[in-house]
Order: C-alpha cells, then sequence, then structure tokens
C-alpha cells in the first residue's frame, strides 16, 4: 500500500466514520481512498469548500462522539488552526493528517519537516497541546491511525499523524490490523438528550476565574499524556557517543547510516522519538551520560533540535544537519556522522 | 511506423517502472525511442528522476521541466502533441486513475489517427482497488470512460515491492489471469524484477519480463 492509503485504511479500521477534508498534494490520496471506500462500507466522505470548514466539520463530527479525521498538507494545516485550537479546547477526539511538504508560504511539493513546532507547539491560538505521532513505515501509517484514535479518545484530545511526503506517497507491505470493536463510552457526546440533561460543548470562558480553570484543567490532562504516552524508538544506544535524534521515514535512512558508520568504529546511536509530543525527554536525559555529542537531523532548519536542547541543558555539546525538499539518503547522513565523529574525536 | 505504448492503471500499479524499462529495451532496437512522462498527479518518484540514465540510452524524455518538474500544475508538455504525429517508438507512461487517463482523453484523436498503438492496463493485485473482480472491473470502466480509448492488453505486475518472492509472483499472476478471463483481455506480459527471471523463465517463457527498478531507494531494503 501507499503511505496515505495505509493511513485512510488504518483509520476505517479504527472505526472512523466521517472524513472532512480538502485536497492537497502530498495528502490527496487520503481523502481519495476515503472517497471511494466510504459509499461501500458505510460513512461520510465530505470534500469542504474550504480547509476550515473541513475542521469545523471534524469539531462537529467528533462532538458527537463518533470517530472522525480530516487530513491535510502544511498550508492546509495551517488553515485549521483556528479549529483545531477549538476542537481542544471543547476536548474532542479526532484524527488530524499532516502529510508534510516544504514552507513556508506555498512552498513547494516535496517533502520536508518543517511543520514540527506548528504540530508540537500547540499551532493555534492560545494553551493547548495535541497529542503527535511520527510513523517511520507503512506499517505505522496504519497501525499508528488506529493508536491515535485510541489515544485521542482515552484522552479526549486531537492527536496528529505527521510524515514527510515521501512516507505519503512511497509503498510497501502492509499487515493489515483487525477491525476495532471496543469504544470507550462517551457520555458527554451530543447525542440528543433525550431522558438527560443536554450536553453542551463550547469554548467560551467570559469570567476569569473559569478561564484559568479551564486551562489548569487541561494542562493537568498534558502532565498525564507527558508522563505516560511518551514514546520512542531506540537503536544501537548502549554504547553511543554520537547520539543521532532523528524521526520519521528519516529515522530509517539515519539507521542505515548509523551501521555504516559502526563499520568504521564509531559508536554512533539513534533516538527516534515516535511522539512528537509529548517529546520523549526520559530517553534523552538516560544517554547524556554516555553520549559526547548529540546530532539532531531533520527536514527542516532545525526545529526538534530546541527540543533536544531544552533536555540536554548545556550538559553536552547539541549539532544539527538538515536538508529541505528532500530525503538525504544513508550516504550523506553517513558523510555527516564521520565528519561529525572525526571533529568530537569519537 | 513505429509503436505508441501506452501504460495506465492504478496509482502505484507500476507503470512508471514498467514504462522506464519498456522504453530502455526498445531504445536497444530501434533509435529515436520517445518515453513521455505524463504523471502531472505530483512529483513523487517520476520517470523524469532517471533523466540521465535515459539520455545515455538515447531515449528523448518529454516532461514537465524546469520548475514545473516539481509541481503538481496539470502542466502538459507542448511537443507531446507533434511527436505523436511523427513516426517515433513512443512509451507514455500516464498518472494513476482517472486523473491519469484524463490527459489520454485529451491526446486520444491524435493517438487513434496513427492507429498503431497499445493501450495497456498495468494490474498488481496486491494493491488497493486491484484485488477483486469487481475493484478491476471499475478501475477498466473508469480509465476506458475517461481516456475514450479500450484497453488492448494487461501487465500482470505481481508484487509485494521488497518482500515479493516466487509464491507471491505465481499466486499473484493467477489472479490477474482469472481478471483478464472476465474482462475478456489477454495479459500480454508478466513483469517481475530480474532476481526472479531465471528461475520462473521455464514456466512461463516468452510471456515473461525482467525488469531493473529504477526509482526505488535503495536503502528501503532492510530498514
Amino acid at each position: 500500500m501507499k503511505g496515505n492509503e495505509a493511513v485512510a485504511e488504518g483509520a476505517i479500521r479504527a472505526g472512523c466514520k466521517g472524513f472532512f477534508g480538502y485536497p492537497i498534494t502530498p495528502s490527496s490520496e487520503i481523502a481519495e481512498y476515503m472517497a471511494r471506500k466510504y459509499p461501500k462500507i458505510g460513512g461520510i466522505f465530505l470534500q469542504a469548500e474550504s480547509e476550515l470548514a473541513a475542521i469545523n466539520m471534524v469539531y462537529g463530527g467528533a462532538a458527537t462522539g463518533v470517530r472522525v479525521m480530516t487530513a491535510s498538507s502544511g498550508p492546509g494545516i495551517s488553515l485549521k488552526q483556528e479549529g483545531i485550537s477549538f476542537i481542544a479546547e471543547a476536548e474532542l477526539p479526532c484524527l488530524i493528517v499532516n502529510i508534510s511538504r516544504g514552507g513556508p508560504g506555498l512552498g513547494g511539493i516535496q517533502p520536508a519537516q518543517s511543520d514540527y513546532f506548528q504540530a508540537t507547539r500547540g499551532g493555534g491560538h492560545g494553551d493547548y497541546h495535541i497529542i503527535v505521532l511520527a510513523p517511520a513505515s507503512v506499517q505505522e501509517m496504519m497501525d499508528f491511525a488506529i493508536d491515535a484514535f485510541e489515544l485521542a479518545d482515552k484522552y479526549r484530545i486531537p492527536v496528529m499523524i505527521m510524515a514527510e511526503g515521501t512516507l505519503g506517497q512511497m509503498m510497501e507491505p502492509v499487515i493489515p490490523r483487525k477491525m476495532v470493536t471496543e469504544f470507550v463510552d462517551k457520555p458527554w457526546a451530543t447525542t440528543g438528550c433525550r431522558g438527560r440533561q443536554p450536553n453542551i460543548i463550547n469554548t467560551l470562558h467570559l469570567t476569569p476565574e473559569s478561564l484559568e480553570k479551564r486551562n489548569i484543567h487541561l494542562f493537568s490532562k498534558y502532565a498525564e499524556i507527558k508522563a505516560k504516552e511518551s514514546r520512542a524508538e531506540t537503536f544501537l544506544l548502549d554504547d553511543a557517543e554520537l547520539v543521532v535524534v532523528a524521526f520519521g521515514l528519516m529515522a530509517r535512512v539515519v539507521k542505515k547510516a548509523i551501521m555504516e558508520v559502526r563499520r568504521k568504529g564509531v559508536k554512533a546511536g539513534l533516538i527516534r522519538p515516535i511522539t512528537l509530543w509529548p517529546f520523549p525527554e526520559e530517553y534523552i536525559k538516560r544517554t547524556i551520560k554516555t553520549a559526547k555529542i548529540f546530532l539532531s537531523v531533520e527536514i527542516n532548519m532545525g526545529q526538534m533540535l530546541e527540543d533536544i536542547k531544552l533536555v540536554v541543558n548545556g550538559e553536552v555539546p547539541v549539532d544539527f544537519y538538515g536538508r529541505i525538499g528532500v530525503n538525504p539518503n544513508p550516504e550523506e547522513i553517513a558523510e555527516q556522522l564521520l565528519r561529525v565523529a572525526e571533529r568530537e574525536g569519537i | 511506423m513505429g509503436n505508441i505504448t501506452i501504460f495506465a492503471g492504478g496509482f502505484g500499479s507500476g507503470k512508471t517502472e514498467i514504462a522506464l524499462n519498456f522504453a530502455i529495451d526498445r531504445a536497444r532496437e530501434v533509435k529515436g525511442v520517445v518515453l513521455a512522462d505524463l504523471d502531472i498527479i505530483n512529483p513523487y518518484f517520476v520517470s523524469r528522476d532517471v533523466k540521465t540514465e535515459l539520455q545515455e540510452n538515447g531515449i528523448r524524455l518529454i516532461a514537465p521541466g524546469g520548475e514545473l518538474a516539481f509541481g503538481d500544475v496539470p502542466n502538459i508538455p507542448a511537443e507531446i502533441i507533434g511527436l505523436i504525429k511523427q513516426e517515433n517508438d513512443m512509451v507514455i507512461d500516464l498518472a494513476g486513475d482517472e486523473s491519469g487517463a484524463l490527459i489520454l482523453g485529451y491526446l486520444n484523436e491524435y493517438i487513434t489517427d496513427r492507429q498503431n498503438y497499445d493501450l495497456y492496463m498495468v494490474l498488481n493485485p496486491y494493491r488497493p482497488f486491484s484485488s477483486d473482480l469487481e475493484s478491476v472491473m471499475e478501475l477498466k470502466n473508469m480509465l476506458e470512460r475517461t481516456s475514450r480509448i479500450k484497453f488492448n492488453g494487461i501487465i500482470s505486475n505481481p508484487n509485494l515491492v521488497e518482500e515479493s518472492n516466487i509464491d507471491v509472483i505465481v499466486d499473484g499472476h493467477l489472479k490477474v489471469l482469472g481478471f483478464g478471463k472476465w474482462l475478456n483481455l489477454p495479459v500480454k506480459y508478466l513483469t517481475v524484477e530480474q532476481q526472479f527471471y531465471q528461475q520462473l523463465f521455464p514456466k512461463y517463457g516468452e510471456l515473461l519480463k525482467g525488469i531493473k527498478i529504477y526509482l526505488r531507494p535503495d536503502w528501503l531494503r532492510g530498514c
């Protein structure tokens, strides 16, 4: 399957019943997949008049307790930020997929990871976070779609899957996941109030007390998510002196490069954040004592780099290597690793 | 007069890799082969990525050029019509699904004027929307309706990329043969990666065509 098809099929298997979106390269196959599948299996595909409309349909759909999603790429995700802020405040579960391309502005349609800040810092207005998952394979595109809906329902929070354009477009074999059949109760959902008090979902807080209380409530939830849901994958980390941090498909290229430089005696290892928010701080912390240097490899100008620096807090140097609009190949990364290793005497 | 060979099919069915291989093979026999990369959907994994190899084989590549090579605008290279009217051998690589076939609808009158052309449907039965008869029929109808040209053959391309093996190919091909029977279309070739060619040749003979994979990054193997 293509990555875009796998994330769509994963969502269907998670019980997602509504897709609201507006096409944009390199994410459009997600919408196309839903448009083809839903009429046959039951579900709503709606191409909205704009990204703003689409995200507000997600807001409405999620409020009814049904699993719903949208997908786009950088410029479209920017347009959706207002709605995402509202959904985060209203504590509604949903899936947002960002198949990233290079920016800023219209940028280009080549792969990039330059929406990292936008995804992990909230993106829209106000104090909030969403959970951000970064798959590295087509299989994970499917798996994480299911994980995303589970996390979203569990914590009543929007979850984003962010993958560089290449992962959306490339093909790999996938082992299909089973249909999800058990769902959590959603007593808060607006499902018609016969026999009970109405459930009201809105995001307006006129008194300062209630606004502050609301923010404190949201952040106690975020603290719980941080404590319980931070995920990362590690590779050859035990004796690593050069610790590379990379996410998404990029991390797989880095793995290959690490195998290459290991053959030349360079003790390199990888931390691959799977959740970009919450950032897997513990994995970095545990490595600070053995690492001589951290190297962040990203397809942007250096964004996750800041999260690594915050955790490392000056104890060891943190370096950066980035490209824009291309997935660098393992040879290019290996060359960078050797350069850093030589400079640092590793 | 040279032939026009057109590859159409679903997204990710293998059209581009097959078109590249056909063009390169043909270029070994005749001069002046033209490869038209009409993938206007998006510029991920397209023939224009292997420009140099094509040039080395004496193939003229017609593709969105310059800045537009990286665009996703419906940009059809202007020289395509002129070239269809000439006598050169031509291989046309379309984008997937009906959006890809739409261009063929536009070029229809020039191609049908030339009479000697083949429109092949590339089928990988392991792809979504190509794994059951109903979907394949739907795909065929959709592509023929949009392009206003009838298929005259199927290219069987059963694979699971890196995880392909002999069984995957044999089982998948059997499925494609079944589709062919129902669609009343002959299976013209069975395309397999070079590494499987020797082993499968005794079974399939001339139907078999070994192809080299050009566009897939080799780092996807084993990591």
